[in-house]
Parts: structure tokens; sequence; C-alpha cells
């Protein structure tokens, strides 16, 4: 770890002596208000993540307020080691008083690593729900041991390099624990692109529209392929159309598919994936007598929603999901929920992949 | 045809498309609290796409300039700040139209504009009218409604009225004016706003009676010795509100709506369930049953009113009630009241509810305090010096929204000393986020045709029938229970005091 690195994580602390060092930090300044609605926990494999996940944390404190528990592990490391480090997240709450979350670091090294599930559970602050956020892909540190204990689990699928071992472990998981919540944040990242589609449905034209729909054409970014195929199994499955027998995918790197809807129509699906793109690009839907599409120009924090039929037409825009995954787990902590839709969706979602 | 992406999106009922029509559109409500709402559900995604707002008032302005005046001001109150793109949008649907509120030619050409932008965007037809207007227009408003037909919907959509407090000044105008209402709208389309039942904290009581199972079973006779209801204002009569507050009073403005709403939620049973009317049925029981105070001697024992005599506020000094700009020198109007509510149930037997309302008290809050009887006097109470104090919960409406518990802990030390301490809840420390703005909650609501945290006609009333009792004691011929006066920057009048003695209480101070 280098010294700048030491420097963001805060004082270094003897493992024993955490809960001690914490209750030190509080009775220093009697100004600050100690906030906590939960733990949450932020574990990574990846070198230098501690320091990046402690501003990480500190952002997303401004809003959640928690018990934030930091794990970077290093297997490849020779030596067995467990540092650890304390500090508080502070923020002026209506410009008055100075609202803290704890955070403690903590650095597993060589064989120690094995031990990072008891170093969670042995800091939690009792009774509050722990949400565990992990970077990268499922690995076998990710156990049920773990995974029984946890509330809430986030992970970002677009990160994994490895997705189809990471998503059976992660079935695995629900199959163990059907009441485990994950939030995948490449499922986040189609939030407001759910959010104006539905806005554009309630126009009763669309609506009526549905059943004659014809084709669906979504652009996307190469790294948020799995953000453009949530989307995709999230509206067919709402539309209440499955998979076509021909289901087609041709190899190429851009996907066709096909669903079929209750009458037996065929509806093709079209994802084209552009370097260039935002997470999601477009999103067009076409039937016989309405034209829906929402887009985002790159660099745009916002939304073009744009519905076109035979008697009127409606341009607007709308918030666009964040591209800073700070702020999209804030935002996805914020909405909270057990997330059944996505579990839901999951199995046609897999179809796709 | 319903939406099925909506699923799992939000949850609540699903806000309706329609056309918002707000009559004194010109005014200070639709610039600082209507539009501003609008706008923030806008940018939350939480508007339904297609809703077109109208601004009906007397001016002569094209809605460039009725834009460009909303968008001046909701840069400055705005709740999530102010984007100039997403208001470009925006803006698009806001129009503005001209006319007299008198003046029935004015809504034929409402209504033809009504129709025509629905034709445009082909949509149903839902409306919803807002009357932002003083009380003296909702009988011109809503009688030139029904003669442009305008309170009858097309086939499939409806016709909604949402109607701004003052909801009449005693028992008999409002029973006119919901006569009136319910002449034009039928009373399921009607919607009596009362902001204070939009606060994130009026909504989370019943979440905390009913979704927590340890407060109910204590929440009764048995273990209640008083409830508090405080709603202090540092404020005077500042910006000409002399005026309209002079003709009103503390108990017309704030108790017989506001407070009186907090009160039934306080004191409500469970209800079977979270419909509009269930709920409702239940508040309305609570208004039923509080004792009246139909004579002027009890008027006298139960009821204090009062207004400030010249003082400090913050440093600064200020005027008494009587000195203050647009009020009457003479006023026989209070700028105070307290009130013990019996509350005539078999949960609340026996339990005081006391009630106070002023103005230019020390600072403002508005919050609800649930005094739990004392520990018997035996053990750790029987030890000379111990505070008798019993365990207060106190729900804080606002400013700083949130929750806290008082209870009796042992002081560090070798000696054994009691004193009370506090378990604290902030929503804005808790939670983080700002919570939205009672409009914003309370307009979609009513997009969604959800009416619970509405007034229905018969809350309306019950709760002047008890008001106009004391009202008419204040105002009767002989026999009128005093006025009293206390310094503006205190905490009220020795009365209001001594109200409380009598039962052997205290006010809590805040
Ligand atoms: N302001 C608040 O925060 C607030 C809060 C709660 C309740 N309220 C209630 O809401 C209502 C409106 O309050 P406000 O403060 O917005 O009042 P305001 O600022 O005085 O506005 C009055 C509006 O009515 C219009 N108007 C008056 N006479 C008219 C006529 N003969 N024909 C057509 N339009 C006419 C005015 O239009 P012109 O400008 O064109 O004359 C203006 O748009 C009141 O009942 C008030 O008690 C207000």
């Amino acid at each position: 770890m280098t010294d700048s690195e030491n420097m963001a994580l805060g004082t270094p602390v003897e493992v024993a002596n955490i809960e001690k060092e914490l209750y030190k930090l509080w009775e220093a300044d009697e100004a600050r208000t100690n906030a906590s609605l939960m733990n949450f926990a932020v574990y990574s494999e990846e070198k230098g993540s501690l320091a990046k996940n402690s501003d990480i944390v500190r952002k997303i404190t401004r809003e959640h307020a928690c018990r934030a528990i930091l794990v970077g592990i290093d297997k490849q490391a020779k030596e067995k080691t467990v540092s650890a480090w304390i500090t508080a997240h502070c923020h002026l709450a209506h410009g008055q008083k100075s609202v803290c979350c704890e955070q403690i670091a903590f650095h597993l090294t060589g064989r120690s690593t094995g031990r990072f599930r008891n170093t969670i559970f042995a800091n939690l602050q009792s009774d509050l729900p722990l949400i565990l956020w992990w970077q990268g892909d499922l690995s076998n540190m990710f156990s049920e041991g773990l995974y029984r204990r946890i509330n809430r689990l986030v992970i970002d699928s677009s990160d994994w390099k490895n997705p189809i071992d990471s998503f059976k472990l992660m079935s695995e998981a629900w199959g163990d624990k059907k009441s485990l919540v994950i939030q995948d944040l490449a499922w986040t990242r189609t939030y407001n692109y759910r959010l104006a589609v539905a806005a554009l449905y309630d126009d009763p034209m669309a609506a009526e529209s549905l059943p004659t729909t014809q084709k669906i054409k979504v652009v996307a970014n190469p790294k948020h392929r799995f953000s453009a195929l949530l989307m995709v199994a999230w509206y067919c499955d709402l539309a209440g159309w499955q998979p076509s027998q021909d289901l087609v995918d041709d190899g190429d790197l851009n996907g066709s598919y096909r669903f079929e809807k209750k009458n037996g129509e065929l509806v093709d699906v079209e994802v084209k994936y552009d370097d260039e793109s935002m997470p999601i690009s477009k999103f067009e839907v076409i039937s016989d007598s309405v034209e829906i599409c929402i887009s985002r120009n790159k660099g745009d924090d916002l939304l073009h929603h744009l519905l076109k039929c035979s008697k009127h037409t409606l341009d607007t825009h709308g918030q666009a999901d964040s591209i800073d995954g700070a702020e999209l787990v804030t935002n996805q902590l914020s909405r909270g929920g057990k997330n059944s839709l996505y579990k839901r969706i999951f199995p046609k979602f897999l179809d796709l992949v | 045809m319903s939406n099925p992406f909506r699923e799992d999106l939000v949850s609540r009922s699903r806000p309706e498309s329609c056309t918002v029509v707000i009559f004194g559109a010109t005014g200070d409500l639709t610039h600082r609290k209507l539009i501003p709402a609008l706008y923030n559900l806008a940018i939350d995604g939480e508007l339904p796409s297609n809703v077109k707002i109208v601004g009906f008032a007397r001016r002569d302005k094209s809605d460039e300039v009725f834009r460009e005046g909303l968008k001046e001001l909701n840069k400055d109150v705005s709740r999530s700040g102010h984007n100039d793109e997403i208001w470009n949008d925006f803006e698009q649907t806001v129009h503005y139209h001209q006319s007299e509120f008198q003046d029935l030619d004015g809504y034929k050409r409402l209504a033809d504009r009504l129709d025509a932008i629905d034709t445009e965007r082909g949509s149903k037809g839902n409306r919803l009218f807002y009357i932002a207007s003083a009380p003296e227009f909702f009988d011109d408003i809503l009688q030139n409604l029904k003669d442009a037909g305008l309170n009858n919907a097309a086939k499939g959509a409806w016709a909604r009225v949402i109607v701004e407090k003052p909801f009449g000044t005693d028992l008999a105008t409002a029973q006119h004016l919901n006569q009136v209402v319910n002449n034009t709208f039928e009373e399921k389309d009607t919607y009596r706003i009362d902001h204070y039942l939009g606060k994130e904290t009026a909504q989370n009581i019943m979440v905390l009676r009913f979704a927590n199972a340890i407060f109910e079973p204590l929440w009764n006779s048995r273990y209640i010795e008083q409830i508090q209801i405080t709603c202090s204002e540092h404020l005077g009569m500042e910006g000409g509100r002399g005026g309209y507050y002079d003709t009103a009073g503390a108990m017309r403005d704030m108790v017989q709506n506001h407070l009186l709403q907090l009160l039934s939620l306080v004191a409500m049973e469970p209800p079977t369930d979270l419909s509009a009317d269930g709920v409702r049925d239940e508040k309305v029981k609570v208004i039923r049953s509080l004792r009246q105070w139909d004579t002027p001697e009890l008027v006298a024992e139960n009821v204090v009113r009062a207004q400030y005599t010249a003082g400090h506020i913050h440093g600064k000094s200020v005027v008494g009630y009587c000195e203050e700009d647009r009020v009457d020198p003479e006023s026989n109007t209070e700028a105070y009241v307290a009130v013990r509510c019996m509350v005539d149930t078999w949960r609340w037997s026996g339990v005081p509810f006391y009630v106070r309302m002023g103005k230019r008290l020390p600072k403002k809050a508005t919050e609800i305090s649930v005094h739990f009887k004392s520990a018997p006097n035996v053990l750790f109470n029987a030890i000379p010096g111990a505070s008798d104090e019993g365990n207060v919960l106190v729900i804080r409406i606002q400013p700083d929204e949130g929750i806290s518990l008082r209870m009796v802990s042992k002081l560090p030390g070798t000696s054994l000393r009691l004193e009370p301490v506090k378990m604290d809840f902030h929503y804005s420390t808790s939670f983080g986020k700002g919570s939205p703005e009672a409009y914003e909650r309370l307009l979609l609501d009513s997009m969604a045709g959800d009416a619970t945290l509405f007034a229905r006609r018969d809350e309306v009333e019950e709760a002047w029938k008890f008001v106009d009792h004391i009202e008419q004691a204040w105002h009767a011929e002989e026999n009128q229970p005093p006025m009293a006066e206390f310094t503006a920057g205190s905490w009220g009048p020795e009365e209001a005091e001594d109200l409380l003695a009598k039962d052997g209480n205290t006010w809590r101070r805040l």
C-alpha cells in the first residue's frame, strides 16, 4: 500500500481495538452526530481498491448514513497479514450540524484472505441491515456462509470477466436464499430508460399500439451489453411475449432476437453495439401506428423522449442514469425495494445472454 | 388500456395524464408552490407524460410572459434546483388563459381550448381543476365550470376539482361551499387540500402506529397521560398577512384544519384497510367524538385565546398584534389559541389532548408529543429526588422532521441518580435526501384518484362544528370569555399554563 492510499483510509488501528478506537474518534468531537441506517460493506480483489472505494463511500454517505466496511483482498501476496484503518466521513446537514459516518477499512493478504467473512461479521452494527457491494466477478470467496447473512447484494455484471460463472453463482445464491435482494448495476443503468418507456405508454395511442409492435431496435456500448439485454428482457416480459423457438443470435457481436406474441406473431429485436455509445444510447419501438424512441447523446445527462403517432407528437426530455458508479449505488439504495422484477426477468435475460 | 410498463417502478396508485387548470394562476400560491411542485415531479420522472397546465387569471398575459414569471420564481424556490433544458420542455406544457372568474364566456373559451389540447395530443380528456383563488370566488368559479359543462368528463375520462383552504369560515359557509362544490362535482371527484397531510411525518404517524407492533398496545388511556399538539410560529403579520388573518384568527386558520387533522391521525382507530374512505372513516369518528365546548362557561374553562403585545423575537423588537399592519387596532381576533380537547371514546377516556397554536412565539415548530404515564412510585421512582417524569414520544412535523423518545436513565457515577435522556431520529440526517414538498405528493395523488390525504366533506363539517361553538362564545354579546395577552417572543399567556395546571400538567418545552 502506498502512503497516499494509507492517508486516504485514516488512522491505522489494531484489529482487536477497532471498537475502542472508533469510540475515541467520536469522543474527540461533540459537535458531530454519528448516523447510521445500515452496514455497508464493499469488497474488492483489485489492487489499490481501498483508497478508491473510500472516496466512493464518502460520496454515498452524503445521502445514506451507514457504517462502512471496506475490504481489500490480495490473494497472491505471500505474506499473511490483516491491517485495519478507521476514519469518519462528515457532511454538513442544512449547513449546521455535522453528520458523520464511520468507516473501517481492512486489507487482507495471503492466506488471511479466508478470514474476510468473519472480519466483516465481527464489525457490524447490530440490528441494522447488511448491504454488500461485491466488486468484480463473484469468486469462490462468495460462499453460502456469506450470502446467508446479507440482506442486499450489489453487483455490476458489466464488469465481469467471466459472466457465465458469476451468473451461475448468483443463481445458486438465489436458490439457497430466496429473500436475498440482488441489485445489479447493469439493471440500475436502465432505470430511467424504463421510466421513460413507461411514461410514453401512458399515452393512450401508445398503449393501444403495443399489440401491433413489429420491431425493437437498441443501440448500446459493448461494455454495457447486459444493460441492453436486460432492457430487452424487461420490455418483452412486461409486454407478455415469449422468446421464440427460432430465436437467433447470429454469432456476431451485434445481436438479433425474436419474440413471440400471445397471438403467435413475431417481433424482431435488434441490438447494435457501438464503442462511442453511452451505456444505452437508443431504445426504439416501431409498431403499426406509433413510433417510440428514447435516446441519449454522448455526454448528455438527459434522455430524449419521442413519441410519434398519426394524431400527435410528444417530444420531451427526462433524466438519464448516471455513469458514475457511486451515484448509481446511491440511487439504487434510495429506491430500495425487493427488486423482484429483476429476479422475474432474469431467466429471460439469461436466455438472451 | 392499461400500461404494463409501470409495474414495479412506483409503489403507489398511478397518476394519470391530464390537463391541470389553475384558477388564480398569477397568484402567489401558483408561483411558489404549484408550478415548482409540478416541475419537480417532471424532473423526478413522476409526472405522467402529456400533462398540460393551463393558468386562468384576470390579467392580460401571453403564454411567454406567464412562463417567464413562473421560471424566475422557480429558480429561487425549486426543491431540486432549476435545469434550463428540462424547464424548456416543461414550460411548453404551460399555457395562459385570460378571463374574469365571473365571466361565463371565459369558461366556454376554456372548454374549447381544453378540447383542442386533447385533440392535438390525442388524450382522452382528464381534467384537474385547481381552485387557487380567494374563497369569495369559489361560488362563481364552480357555477361557471358547471354552466360551461366542464364538470362533465368525456366518456372514460374524469374531471376533478382541488379546493384550497380556507374551506369556509364557519359551519354554515362550509356547508354552503360543500353544496356548491357537490352541485358541480361529485364528492369522489372533490379534493380538499390540507397540505399538512402531504408532509412526510404526518404520513408517518400512521406508519409509526400501525406498522410497529410496540406502540399500539400502549396507545390508550391506560398508558397515556396526555397528548400535546403545538404549532408555533415566530412570524407575526409581515407581508400584509394581517388583512386576511385579522378576519380569521388562529382557530380558523390553523386549528380547524391542520391541527385537528393531526389530532385525528394520532387518535384514530386502526382502519380496516388503507383505502381513502377506510382511513377517513376512522379519522372523522375522532372529530365527531370531540366533547363539544358549547357554552361560554365551558369555553372559558377549556379554551384560552390571546394576542401578543410588543416584545422581542430573535433579538429584534416587534410590535403587538393590534399595532400590526392591516390589523384593526380594536381587534378581537386571537393570534394565539390553546384548547383542551377530550376525545370521548373508549380508548381515550380521560386523556386530555392539548392543542395550541400561536404567532410570535420563540420559534417555528409543529410537534406532537405523547406523554406516557409515569412508572409506579416504587423502586427507582421512590428514591428521594427521583424525577417522576414519564416517557415522551415526540413526532416533529416541521421543520426538523423526526421522532424522539425520552426515557429515564441512570447518570454515570457511584450514586444512583436518574435523569431523562433522549433517543432521537432525524429524517434529514438519517435518510440524507430531502422529502418531496407536500404539494408534489398531493398533486400526484389527485391525478391518481387517491383521496386518502385530502379532507372529506364530513371531516371538514365536523371540525367546523367543534370550532363554531368556541367562536360563537368568543363573539357573543355578553359573557365573552376574556382575551389574554402575552409578550411577543414568550411561550404564550399565563392562562394557557393554568389551563394545563388544572389537570396537573404543564406544556412541554420545545
Ligand atoms: N400563498 C400561499 O402560499 C397559500 C397557501 C395555502 C393556501 N393559500 C390559499 O390559496 C388561495 C390563493 O392564494 P394566493 O396567495 O395565490 O392569492 P393571490 O396571490 O392574491 O392570487 C390571487 C389570484 O386570483 C386571481 N384573481 C383575483 N380576482 C380575479 C378575478 N375576478 N378574475 C380572475 N382572476 C382573479 C388573481 O389574478 P390577477 O393577478 O390576474 O388579478 C391571482 O391570480 C387563497 O385562498 C389562499 O388562502 C395560499
